[in-house]
């Protein structure tokens, strides 16, 4: 018995002789301890945690060699063999940091992006269509963001100094053509696309990446949903007409289609307009999208496919006045507009093993304007098709290697068929681009990128490099700087008169500061920007003579944005302010001007709150500028003048009485200014010798909106908020 | 005879024994379950955290170490202490660790559960700015989980919870969400608990039912 005891007692000391301790330190780099990392004996349940001062210890029965891996969030894993031999082993770690590309510094020079899912962001895409003012157009809701300019007779986006036609738009990475509704001149247009379609978007206005080209100043990239979350009708009801959209979802796949028609003849015969109509604008549209989902990303492979088509119709009539025509002109020109508009693209996206990635899909638009100006008749046809395939891959989380390659068709065809008169173009473009981008750490981004391109019409091939860095500060804020080049063939209008027209060019340097902190966003950001190559010519816009490309220019200045959510209870608020100064030398100007669309100063407020009690969103917006330029022929020089202030506020109010029931009315220039936006001059002088002119002002003092928005679905809480 | 029968026992005893005896992965599951149950602070939540995922390590086809995982990051983002940017840290592994669990038990209404109570984390995390985005696909994936299940507890009485919110904001009174919270916290009496501790399967959420059915009241 005696024996037994003491033979069990050696067998007991020789297995805990047999343990072996296990402890250390984990720190980082610079010495920091790291609490909570998980140190661990690899296939085997030993192991521990680190604790406040990044101590470890535990004991272990395994024997032999052994590795030890230690992990932590935001840290490369490390591995270290040991001998486990009942020896304490001792090990001190220093864990370098892995890259988290969720909080990880980001390019932001140019770029303002609209994300549910990143941090440094401006906007979340449900503010596009919750800003006051917007009415549920894009581009309205990106006019109060810094680097824009709104220009009220137009409605198109103007950014930093460029026309519109300097702002290329994709959707899911696929370039639109005629983004923007058909309208007579002066009368503002606005997106054709609905702001419930996108998740997010990534709007720049300058200095933005290789794969984005034939744009001078501005990329604008709107990204759909993916899978919608439930099946679905949505109804709306307004007061310039209504709509029906009917959402399927399966498991990996989903179908949306929808038709809306909008009138504003009843709305304009109970209010009145300075425009005088024969006709108001009405239009119809339709949509379907198609997705289809497969693989599981967890898995490895797994990929998205999209459909999406458009078609839209719309028409109006008008009277315009002619500066200096007699009384008896009565009503002036009439202007009449029949438009047919058609886009559709599949784009695709697929992961693959070993980092690699790959994306594109082919769109196609297609616009066809008949005008009708008094007895003559204008046919004008647009068609882009875009082809694109990118792969990337990641090498390292570190860096990763974007390739892509794109093939543009763009034709153009203007007819006037009582003078049996037709001419055309179409040119072919192939673009190659690369990027790189090397993270140095989760502070220091590089991103370095060339882009090539070829038009067979110019005959001309050209290369563009592009480059950023970025540095974030121990404070969170950031610091950006991008340049590149950009490069522009004119456009269509004055390409089909002369196709052997080469590209304008632009280039960018672009300076930023960018800080996001407790519900609170600042950002500064300062530009130059040099223009060359600018289509001139001699006579007027109409009927230009002599087109050569002698012009050039430069727009320079800084802006400004805060938002703040937290300052005021309930009340989200942002301030823009953006100072652009900009010359060029372009169209028929003999010396370098400030262009009509680049008011010097130009700021917006926008602010949300929420009140409970009211099941209520109410908000408001007021954008500002300085007053537009524009020439005035009774005067010496060129564009010498400029108009008064301009400046608009806006109301809305967002009712919610039930969870699927959303009433909304706004009310844009609520104090009724009448605005000017410039003037219209004669093309002769009269027999005092003087320029009769005509202001160019806005349809109407004000825009009132009224919609009811209902959702049917068998998950009561749904709501169409996205529609407003 | 009287051998036979005793030597008869004792093998079945030493099968029944062989039966009961917990393998080392449900040994330690049994124990770091405990523990997260009880854990209250965050150094402690993260110990569960690693435990879990050294339990995983060994055990790359089962689910349940990568679930619990997953709840340790999610009460960890849950906590008021953290910054927001701390707490996606926590929520963003937890989401991780739950798609996970998903490709390995698809369509199981614990881990769909646990999606929701992720994105509804995420949603507390940062209300004014991802309500709207977020409180549908929380609702949904509740949604999701009870058409799987009816009766699971832990479902309902998150769904419960979501609907309280709803109720409020729209006036519309609490009779759903206490509805939902009553019918949650019965399934919880009525489960034989230690049943489903022995199967290593979710047993938490019985507080939270109880709370809301106090409250109810």
């Amino acid at each position: 018995m005696k024996t037994y005891l003491i033979s069990l007692l050696l067998l007991i000391a020789s297995i805990a002789s047999a343990q072996t301790t296990i402890s250390g330190k984990v720190t980082d780099q610079k010495g920091e301890a790291i609490p909570g990392a998980n140190v661990t004996l690899k296939g085997t349940y030993d192991g521990t945690s680190s604790d406040a001062d990044g101590n470890f210890a535990f004991a272990t029965d395994e024997t032999g060699l052994q590795v030890v891996s230690i992990q932590a969030l935001g840290f490369k894993t490390q591995e270290i063999s040991i001998t486990c031999s009942g020896q304490p082993v001792n090990l001190k770690t220093a864990l370098a940091e892995s890259i988290n590309l969720l909080t990880a510094v980001t390019i932001t020079a140019g770029a303002m992006e609209a994300n549910d899912e990143k941090k440094s962001v401006v906007l979340k895409p449900i503010d596009i269509v919750t800003t006051s003012g917007a009415m549920g157009d894009i581009t309205a809701a990106l006019l109060t963001l810094p680097g824009t300019s709104t220009v009220g007779n137009d409605g198109r986006l103007f950014v930093r100094g460029g026309d519109a036609s300097e702002t290329a738009i994709y959707i899911d990475g696929l370039q639109v053509g005629n983004a923007f509704g058909s309208t007579a001149s002066n009368v503002p247009t606005r997106t054709r696309f609905s702001p419930n379609l996108f998740k997010g978007s990534f709007f720049s206005t300058g200095g933005y990446s290789a794969e984005y080209g034939q744009a001078l100043s501005s990329a604008l990239a709107l990204n759909t949903l993916d899978l919608p979350l439930r099946n679905q009708g949505d109804i709306s009801v307004m007061s310039l007409g209504g709509g029906y959209s009917q959402t399927l979802v399966g498991k990996q796949n989903a179908l949306n289609a929808s038709g809306n028609y909008y009138n504003l003849a009843p709305y304009q015969s109970l209010v009145k307009q300075n425009f005088d109509w024969e006709k108001s604008p009405s239009s119809w549209d339709s949509e379907i999208s198609l997705r289809q989902k497969w693989g599981n990303a967890e898995k490895g492979r797994s990929g998205f496919i999209k459909a999406y088509f458009h078609t839209e119709g719309n028409g109006m009539t008008i009277w315009q006045k002619v500066p200096g025509g007699s009384a008896g002109d009565g009503r002036g020109d009439r202007v009449q507009l029949n438009n047919r508009y058609s886009y559709g693209n599949i784009s695709l996206k697929h992961s693959g093993n070993k980092g690699w990635f790959f994306y594109g899909g082919m769109a196609f638009s297609h616009n066809r304007d008949k005008f009708n100006i008094n007895l003559d008749p204008i046919r004008q046809i647009n068609q882009l098709v875009h082809t694109k395939a990118v792969a990337v891959k990641d090498f390292s989380p570190q860096f990763s290697l974007k390739n892509g390659l794109e093939w543009y068709v763009k034709s153009y065809s203007e007819a006037l068929p009582n003078a049996n008169l037709k001419r055309r173009y179409t040119d072919h473009q192939v673009n190659h681009f690369i990027e790189a981008t090397y993270y140095f750490s989760n502070r220091l981004i590089m991103v370095g990128g060339l882009r090539t391109g070829h038009s067979s019409l110019a005959n001309q091939t050209w290369v563009t490099p592009r480059f950023s860095v970025a540095y974030k500060l121990e404070n969170q804020g950031q610091f950006s700087f991008a340049a590149g080049k950009f490069k522009q063939l004119p456009e269509e209008k004055i390409r089909v008169l002369q196709t052997d027209l080469r590209n304008t060019a632009a280039t960018h340097y672009i300076l930023n500061y960018f800080i996001v902190s407790n519900n609170r966003t600042f950002r500064a950001e300062s530009f130059y920007k040099i223009y060359d190559n600018l289509v001139t010519y001699k006579g007027l816009p109409a009927n230009p003579k002599n087109i050569t490309q002698n012009g050039a220019g430069f727009a320079r200045g800084i802006d400004f944005f805060y938002r703040d959510k937290k300052t005021i209870g309930g009340t989200d608020f942002w301030i823009t302010y953006s100072f652009v100064d900009s010359k060029r030398r372009f169209a028929n100007y003999e010396t370098k001007v400030q262009p009509s669309f680049a008011p010097k100063h130009n700021g917006s407020v926008v602010a949300k709150y929420f009140v409970s009690a009211l099941k209520s969103q109410l908000g408001t917006s007021w954008s500002w500028n300085s007053g537009y330029p524009f020439n005035n022929p009774n005067l010496a020089d060129e564009m010498q003048s400029k108009t008064k202030v301009y400046s608009d506020l806006s109301l809305s109010w967002s009712y919610l009485p039930k969870p699927n029931v959303i009433v909304h009315v706004a009310c844009s220039n609520v104090l009724g200014r009448s605005n000017v936006f410039g003037y219209r001059y004669a093309s002769q002088p009269d027999e005092t010798g003087t320029f009769q002119s005509l202001p160019i002002s806005q349809g109407a003092k004000r825009f009132a909106f009224i919609g009811l928005f209902i959702t049917l679905s068998k998950d009561k809480a749904a709501n169409n908020l996205n529609n407003l | 005879m009287k051998k036979l029968t005793i030597i008869l026992a004792l093998l079945f005893l030493n099968v029944c024994f062989a039966i009961a005896q917990d393998s080392p992965y449900q040994k330690a599951m049994k124990k770091e379950i405990a523990k997260v149950i009880e854990a209250d602070s965050l150094p402690e939540l993260q110990q569960s955290a690693n435990a879990f995922a050294r339990i995983s390590e060994l055990n790359l086809k089962e689910w349940q170490p990568l679930y619990y995982n997953a709840l340790a990051y999610t009460y960890q983002g849950l906590n008021a202490t953290l910054t927001s940017d701390k707490k996606d840290e926590a929520l963003d592994a937890a989401d991780a660790l739950v798609k996970k669990a998903d490709a390995l038990s698809p369509n199981n209404v614990e881990i769909v559960t646990l999606q929701g109570f992720v994105i509804m984390a995420k949603l507390s995390a940062d209300p004014a700015s991802r309500g709207q985005s977020l409180s549908g696909q929380v609702m949904q994936t509740f949604g999701r989980a009870l058409s799987i299940d009816n009766k699971n507890p832990r479902a309902l009485i998150l769904m419960a919870q979501m609907e309280a919110g709803m109720a409020k904001f729209f006036g519309t009174g609490p009779e759903k969400a206490c509805g939902l919270a009553k019918q949650s916290a019965d399934i919880f009496v009525a489960q034989d608990e230690e049943a489903l501790k022995a199967a290593i399967l979710p047993t938490w959420g019985k507080s939270l039912a109880e709370q809301m059915v106090k409250n109810c009241k």
